[in-house]
């Protein structure tokens, strides 16, 4: 046989080999004999062992494999399969920390140098989970600072992250390069200056909705001397001054600097200059877009030639105490602008009009709702391209004035039909405005829908907002993620078990009449990952109806609902592989147990390891 | 007609709206451990804390009946506004309610505090800036709850499922009362046993003087029981640790039997 007959037939094998379906059991003797009997047809003249080969030609071909779902699916074939995608698996995702310990990690991967870890549930950002729950950094930072030295990236959400972990990662890591903390929090600015003098290859320092105590260190003066690696630097949500000379002097240092956000500490002026020190910048953070201090009689700086001369930004964000007559300072990058967030800026319709005006390219804008429908009108006028969509409250109460309605949401799905993701915060709604909006938006993945006052029927037929997202639901058939609101019965549930067949997230508050919504879900949505309901009537039954599933979920959320310990017992008992949490939302309560029947809280998830440890008094694990 | 004793008897009358008439027996006969007072260890209950007689009965009321039927009987009641008889009923909103809106404590105090227009700075040194402080960043520093808000948890006699109140939203007992009104008149309405309608709805007044047929309590720091309105407003709030709605016709029962017998009083 020839070279490349030999290779041709190779090729022909692994294709045979990549085909394989149904995965062997996982003795190793049956993949054994399976590879024996194909071992016959490797004819080449001088054979290497055949497992070395396939494990050879396997690495090769799973180094273009990098979604996780497909790695998965490959470690599922056989045990060589599995060891093979183990060794070249580099980059991890953690959905929730408690679902593994670290140790499993450590033995199972040899090689990560990336690892994305996510904690708490999410309810927890709203008040729901007493602090000190769990989710601590540590244990993980450090088993993977023996096991992964060259661990180059972490990216963390809802974790408590002490200065003493960011430090341990400082030390342990010397090719770290990228830091994300997502709604993190338990760490302040001598953690974070750790980590800046530290890491000297350090390309991402990107700390996002997280809460920084303030240590009153100055941390931007802890980077290092010299020419910075620095690609990303987000500190919007670091609420303490900083040392404005240092930053300038790290942007001025730090070619490769794209994306900068500052946080409000940083004025209209500081800004200017450093714009003029980093025109190359793609993603800007603006602060908080007010001048410093009264106009002293000098020049005042050209914001809107700043603005001119940093041809790239594509992405603005910031404005956190803006200042109405310099906002149109940002029209010079507006025509080229694909991100704009205006969410901390109180902006009225008359002055978001010559802006957005300009925004043919945006495909993500977040704003209050300050805007009101008729800035909604205007978007949907001109953001032909826009693909997610996030209003927030100005005034987060339930009984404030709600600026936006139902129209501005049935302009915006006239307007954008390219919708892709929504977010939106209401006083009131209609059927016939979400209806509208299933129909003309074929794309939505993600519609999140929150009527601030609790059970609001739609406000024109008085009638539940069951159709609505009945609709949405029915008709928006690739929606993966959805959160209702509004005055619900059993009927919207029964839509969204029978039609949400790709509904991975779903979030209900205040909604059912009985344990039969909980049943409908829990009997359909066969995707169903994750599962956050608050002050809804579902009790033991409807839990139970979940029985069949929650192993193959990444969680499950009750909060004030109508559920009994000895329901949430018995899911604990039926299923060890699952973990069943209860606990109050006061955790500073006296009492160390759980021994009322009524459970205020069950968090349950899929665990490979067990209950955890580190549980607090507060939390009962059934 | 109320029945009520003075020495903590339950009426036959709550025992009714609580406990279907069957299932009365089994209380009557357990009387002895009924009264007997036992160690308050029950954290997550149904029933108003102080008032154990209705605690223990409500919990051994739960655990013998088939959970699904007891609990969502109850929750039928509380939970259902859109099934209840008259289509008109229009649930008044209650008062502020943990985490919702679903806003991160961040995006909160837009409405107030320093993202207002004008110039907002004090003086310079060093290029380090000072700006006004967030009304959130004091809030966080004091309160361990760092969202902001100053919740209690409040029980009413009769009604199984406790609220909280964040009193931080309220600066003065009427305003307190006025929300505690809110927070349970549906409540307590949806305990009756016959269909509601708004004019079964009563409203709940006369909280702070004694005129009402409720009175509003509360727990402090020390762990004594007293009544609200006695003290100014602020050292109210900077002492409270619970609140309880309790029967005016109780208060004396209720002060005294919590504060002699709280086992957790510690002096």
């Amino acid at each position: 046989m020839t070279e490349e007959d030999s290779s041709a037939k190779m090729s022909e094998d692994v294709e045979q080999y990549l085909k394989l379906n149904p995965p062997c059991s996982s003795s190793s003797s049956s993949s054994a004999v399976a590879f024996a009997n194909k071992s016959g047809t490797f004819k080449s003249s001088s054979p290497p062992c055949p497992e070395h080969v396939l494990e050879n030609v396997l690495e090769n071909v799973l180094q273009f494999l990098t979604s996780r779902c497909d790695r998965n699916a490959v470690s599922l074939v056989c045990k060589s399969w599995y060891r093979v995608e183990a060794q070249t698996r580099f980059e991890v995702f953690i959905g929730n920390c408690y679902s593994l310990s670290p140790a499993r990690l450590t033995h199972r991967f040899k090689g990560l140098r990336s690892i994305v870890l996510k904690g708490k549930p999410r309810f927890a950002d709203f008040n729901l989970m007493p602090p000190n729950w769990g989710a601590q950094f540590a244990p993980w930072v450090a088993a993977t600072a023996k096991a992964y030295p060259w661990l180059e990236k972490v990216h963390l959400k809802r974790m408590f992250v002490t200065d003493d972990d960011l430090a341990l990662l400082a030390e342990s890591f010397p090719g770290f390069k990228e830091l994300t903390l997502v709604c993190c929090e338990g760490f302040g600015t001598s953690g974070i200056a750790v980590i800046a003098n530290k890491c000297r290859q350090l390309k991402v320092l990107d700390l996002v909705e997280s809460e920084v105590t303030d240590d009153e260190v100055d941390w931007i003066s802890c980077f290092p001397e010299g020419k910075s690696h620095l690609e990303s630097l987000s500190f919007d949500c670091v609420e303490s001054p900083i040392n404005f000379n240092a930053l300038e002097g790290l942007v001025v240092r730090s070619p490769f600097l794209k994306k900068l956000r500052t946080n409000r500490f940083v004025s209209l002026e500081e800004l200017h200059r450093l714009m003029v020190r980093a025109p190359q910048l793609t993603s800007l953070g603006t602060g908080s877009f007010s001048p410093d201090n009264a106009p002293q009689g000098e020049q005042l700086p050209d914001y809107a030639a700043a603005f001119l001369a940093c041809k790239s930004i594509v992405c603005l964000s910031g404005f956190r105490e803006f200042r109405p007559e310099y906002l149109l300072a940002i029209s010079p990058v507006c025509a080229n602008l694909t991100s704009l967030n205006f969410s901390y800026a109180n902006i009225s319709p008359h002055m978001l009009m010559p802006i957005i005006r300009n925004c043919h390219n945006i495909r993500v804008f977040w704003a209050l709702d300050s805007i009101r429908d008729e800035g909604l009108q205007a978007v949907a006028a001109t953001c032909k391209e826009l693909r997610e969509l996030r209003i927030f409250p100005f005034d987060p109460r339930e009984d404030s004035e709600g600026p936006v309605s139902g129209v501005g949401l049935q302009a915006i799905s006239e307007g954008c039909r390219k919708l892709e993701s929504i977010l939106y915060f209401c006083q009131r709604m209609t059927n016939e405005a979400v209806t509208a909006m299933s129909e003309n938006c074929p794309q939505l993945t993600v519609f999140r829908l929150c009527i601030m006052g609790r059970h609001r029927p739609d406000h024109v037929t008085g009638k539940p907002m069951d159709d609505g997202f009945g609709a949405i639901v029915k008709n928006c058939k690739k929606l993966t993620r959805l959160a209702v609101s509004g005055l619900l019965t059993d009927e919207a549930f029964s839509y969204i078990g029978e039609y949400g067949k790709l509904i991975r997230t779903l979030s209900v508050a205040f909604a059912g009449n009985s344990d039969k919504a909980l049943r409908y879900v829990l009997e359909g949505c066969p995707k169903l990952q994750k599962l956050e309901i608050r002050d809804s009537p579902f009790g033991d039954a409807g839990l139970r109806s979940g029985m069949h599933r929650y192993c193959n979920m990444r969680f499950v959320w009750l909060s004030s609902c109508v559920l009994s310990l000895g329901g949430c017992r018995d899911v604990a008992q039926a299923l060890p592989n699952v973990v069943v949490e209860v606990f109050g939302s006061d955790g500073d309560d006296d009492d160390d147990t759980v021994t009322g029947d009524y459970v205020e809280t069950l968090y349950l998830y899929r665990s490979l390891d067990g209950p955890r440890k580190d549980a607090p008094k507060f939390v009962t694990i059934l | 007609m109320e029945g009520y004793s003075r020495n903590g008897e339950i009426s036959p009358k709550l025992l009714d709206l609580m406990i279907p008439q069957e299932r009365r027996n089994w209380f009557h006969d357990e009387k002895n451990s009924v009264f007997k007072k036992e160690e308050k260890k029950l954290e997550l209950k149904l029933g108003p804390p102080g008032e154990e007689d209705d605690d223990e009965s409500m919990i051994r009321h739960m655990k013998k009946e088939p959970k699904d039927k007891s609990i969502l009987s109850l929750a039928g009641k509380y939970f259902s506004p859109s099934s209840t008889k008259t289509t008109s009923h229009k649930r008044t909103a209650p008062g502020p309610v943990v985490g919702w809106p679903p806003v991160r404590s961040f995006r909160k105090n837009l409405a107030s505090g320093s993202s207002s227009k004008l110039g907002n700075d004090s003086t310079t040194s060093n290029g380090v800036t000072l700006k006004n402080q967030k009304c959130d960043d004091a809030a966080k520093t004091t309160e361990p709850k760092r969202q902001g808000g100053m919740f209690v948890k409040i029980n009413m006699y009769g009604v199984p499922i406790g609220r909280k109140v964040d009193l931080s939203a309220h600066n003065s007992y009427e305003q307190l009362s006025f929300t505690v009104d809110k927070l349970f008149r549906g409540l307590l309405a949806a305990q009756r046993d016959f269909p509601s309608s708004i004019e079964d709805e009563k409203p709940i007044t006369g909280l702070l003087d004694g005129n009402g047929e409720y009175t509003l309590t509360y727990e402090d720091n020390e762990g004594d029981k007293m009544l609200v309105g006695d003290v100014p407003w602020q050292m109210f709030v900077s002492s409270v640790k619970r609140l309880r709605v309790i029967k005016t016709s109780e208060i004396s029962s209720a002060l005294t039997y919590g504060n002699g017998k709280q086992e957790k009083m510690r002096r």
